[in-house]
């Protein structure tokens, strides 16, 4: 076999075309279809939890007392107690967002101006922990009983205080301590409950929110008319079992 | 932005300078048996579809390794590379002809049918014979492989003589006169290199092809092969022979996509079938009488209780795709109205893409493959037993319900 001649061109290209394949395997092995498996159905994986899995049964008894008057029950829906928040609320605490972990956690933590929002080195786990021994210990000391053994509007009352800043705790400001609180009650009394709160679908019974739908293509021909879907999550719903009977007048004006 | 030379290009033919250098085999190959012949038996693998059993996934082509679970334990297949050591590659022609038409390999080893030389007995003497000078022209692999994991006394490979004498008649297709060349050329692929029926032809006792059921579908690695006889209700009645000749071609059509088993098929072999060999499939196909036998099941009533709860299932997590009809969309949402698998008398496959979901298969053609999420997790055996028994039994679907006993078993089965 004849033998070749190594040019400085010849060279050159070789290595270019080595270093664009070597590249475009990299290239290739990124743009590649993500893997298929069976039984890939991304379940949230608190959808599957029993019992309590943060809290302790008296800091879950603590907030159950808060919650059910955050969300009182009235003639619209049971309170946020009965529809299930404080599952909802220790099955956050014990996955990724009780330690916040989608969130900057490094500091360094200053006191920010309103505008910069949240500046607390405490994630939400030690915002309840710290919280709610705080609130406790508050109440045994000004109201002689735990916060869960206080009539309603005691309970309001202190609930306002802590809202506005009236009372001082232990470890944590009253204010950050209170707005966790309320808005994991909300997401609990809201979310689909597969998360373990809005049982039964309670709040989208109360506000007619007919669940997660895909499309609503087969009733675009009747505009108009309410359509009074039964609410399904994403487990379904009572709409699923053979002997579930439709109901038969509206709840609610459509 | 200017350049000199365009990278791509550079890259694409720094690939072809390494490709296009034979190996010293090769250039044996070609010159003992002709660049014409090599070529043609290129073509009879293809339709042959040996890879799909003898290139395991990420593994050499050819090379074997891929492993087949039976109720009798594993078939490995085997390298087929022109190795000398672990391939193929001492055979001769006349041997490796027997192993392909009549289950003898080397050494005088009996093979397992999971080889489907039964089909393969079909072929011509000069099929036979390019093939040989295609796979001798292959790159040759080292890779060992241990073929048998079956259990006593499947292990013992003489076994397959007694299996031969009750359901092997060695026996080449015979071309009907009476037929078009077209519909004897379809005869042949179906019958011969296609091997169709190793899947889609009902199973005997001792797993030998059932004459009585020839094509008429089967169960097959937790999947239905469907009817594809021509058969009006069970069979591909309502395909046109434009309707299985894009199916075999890019793997969907106006009813449905490849998925299971049949991915493969369409993926090395189908696909690159040329388009007269696929209208001859598609017309010996048609004109195969559906011949089970077997009665079809009336639909259930709408007041039944399971189509009722299955009606509302369906209505809040299937027809977003599927849509109310059970039509679906062409090429993307498969038609649940009418399909083989979906009306099958036994619901394997509907509940394996329940289940567990799948991804379809996507072609150069059709590059989509869009997936069916598992609805494993979501719904209780008593739902899909529902839904299921719904889908069987609407858009003027007839099959049998479906127990919530026959979804906990199909779930324990695939389940990982």
């Amino acid at each position: 076999m004849k033998s070749r001649r190594m040019t400085r061109r010849g060279l050159l290209t070789t290595a270019a075309g080595a270093a664009l394949l070597l590249g475009f395997g990299k290239v290739s092995a990124q743009e590649s279809r993500p893997v298929w498996m069976p039984f890939d159905g991304f379940p949230p994986a608190d959808s599957m939890a029993e019992g309590l899995q943060f809290l302790t049964p008296d800091e879950a008894r603590t907030v159950g007392a808060i919650v059910e008057r955050l969300i009182p029950a009235d003639a619209l829906s049971p309170s946020g107690k009965d529809a299930g928040c404080v599952d909802f609320i220790d099955r956050q605490l014990s996955g990724p967002y009780g330690v916040f972990s989608g969130q900057y956690r490094e500091g360094p933590f200053q006191d920010g101006t309103p505008m910069q929002g949240d500046q607390s080195p405490l994630d939400a786990r030690q915002r309840y922990r710290l919280g709610l021994a705080a609130l406790d210990g508050w109440c045994r000391a000004n109201a002689q009983a735990a916060f869960a053994d206080l009539p309603e509007d005691r309970r309001d009352a202190i609930l306002a205080d802590l809202e506005t800043g009236k009372i001082t705790l232990d470890g944590i400001p009253a204010e950050l301590f209170f707005e966790q609180v309320l808005a994991n009650t909300m997401e609990g009394f809201f979310a689909d409950p597969i998360h373990g709160g809005n049982k039964d679908m309670v709040s989208w019974r109360m506000l007619g929110f007919p669940g997660a739908r895909y499309d609503y293509l087969d009733s675009l021909d009747i505009a108009g008319t309410p359509l009074r879907l039964d609410p399904i999550g994403l487990k379904g719903g009572p709409s699923w079992s053979a002997d579930w009977v439709p109901p038969s007048a509206p709840a609610r004006k459509g | 932005m200017t350049h000199a030379f365009s990278p791509i290009s550079v890259a694409a033919g720094f690939a072809a300078l390494i490709l296009s250098v034979p190996t010293a085999s090769a250039q044996q190959t070609y010159e003992r048996f002709g660049f014409a012949q090599t070529e043609r038996g290129r073509y009879i693998a293809i339709l042959g579809d040996c890879a799909a059993c003898h290139t395991a996934p990420g593994g050499a082509p050819l090379a074997g390794g891929l492993r087949f679970e039976t109720p009798v334990g594993a078939i490995i297949s085997s390298n087929i590379t022109p190795d000398r050591e672990n391939g193929i590659g001492k055979m001769t022609l006349k041997e490796f002809d027997a192993a392909m038409r009549e289950g003898i390999g080397q050494g005088g080893k009996r093979l397992y049918p999971a080889m489907p030389y039964p089909a393969f007995s079909n072929m011509t003497d000069e099929d036979i014979a390019d093939l040989y000078a295609w796979i001798m022209a292959q790159q040759p692999a080292p890779a060992q492989i241990n073929s048998n994991e079956l259990k006593f006394p499947f292990d013992i490979r003489t076994g397959m003589i007694a299996w031969n004498m009750i359901n092997f008649k060695p026996d080449a297709f015979k071309p009907d006169p009476a037929q078009s060349a077209e519909w004897n050329r379809g005869g042949y692929i179906v019958e011969g290199p296609g091997h169709c029926g190793a899947c889609h032809s009902g199973k005997t006792i001792t797993m030998g092809d059932k004459s009585s059921e020839h094509l008429t579908g089967a169960i097959i690695e937790n999947w239905v092969a469907p009817n594809i006889t021509g058969d009006a209700e069970a069979g591909l009645g309502a395909w046109e022979e434009q309707d299985i000749i894009a199916y075999l071609k890019t793997g969907a059509n106006r009813f449905d996509i490849a998925s299971g088993g049949m991915m493969d098929v369409i993926r090395h072999s189908s696909r690159m079938w040329t388009d007269g060999d696929l209208k001859a499939v598609a017309v010996y196909l048609k004109s195969q009488p559906g011949r089970s036998g077997k009665p079809l099941a009336a639909a259930l009533p709408e007041t039944d209780m399971r189509m009722q709860a299955g009606a509302r299932i369906y209505k809040d997590r299937c027809s977003a795709c599927h849509f109310d009809n059970g039509e679906g969309y062409p090429g993307l949402f498969p038609s649940l109205a009418g399909a083989g698998s979906v009306n099958a008398e036994e619901p394997t496959s509907v509940l394996h893409v329940v289940l567990a979901g799948s991804r379809a298969v996507a072609t150069p053609a059709a590059p989509t493959g869009p997936a069916m999420p598992s609805l494993g997790w979501a719904l209780s055996d008593n739902d899909i037993a529902n839904v299921v028994t719904y889908v069987r039994n609407a858009f003027g679907n007839t099959a049998a319900p479906v127990s919530t006993e026959q979804v906990a078993t199909a779930r324990a089965a695939l389940q990982p």
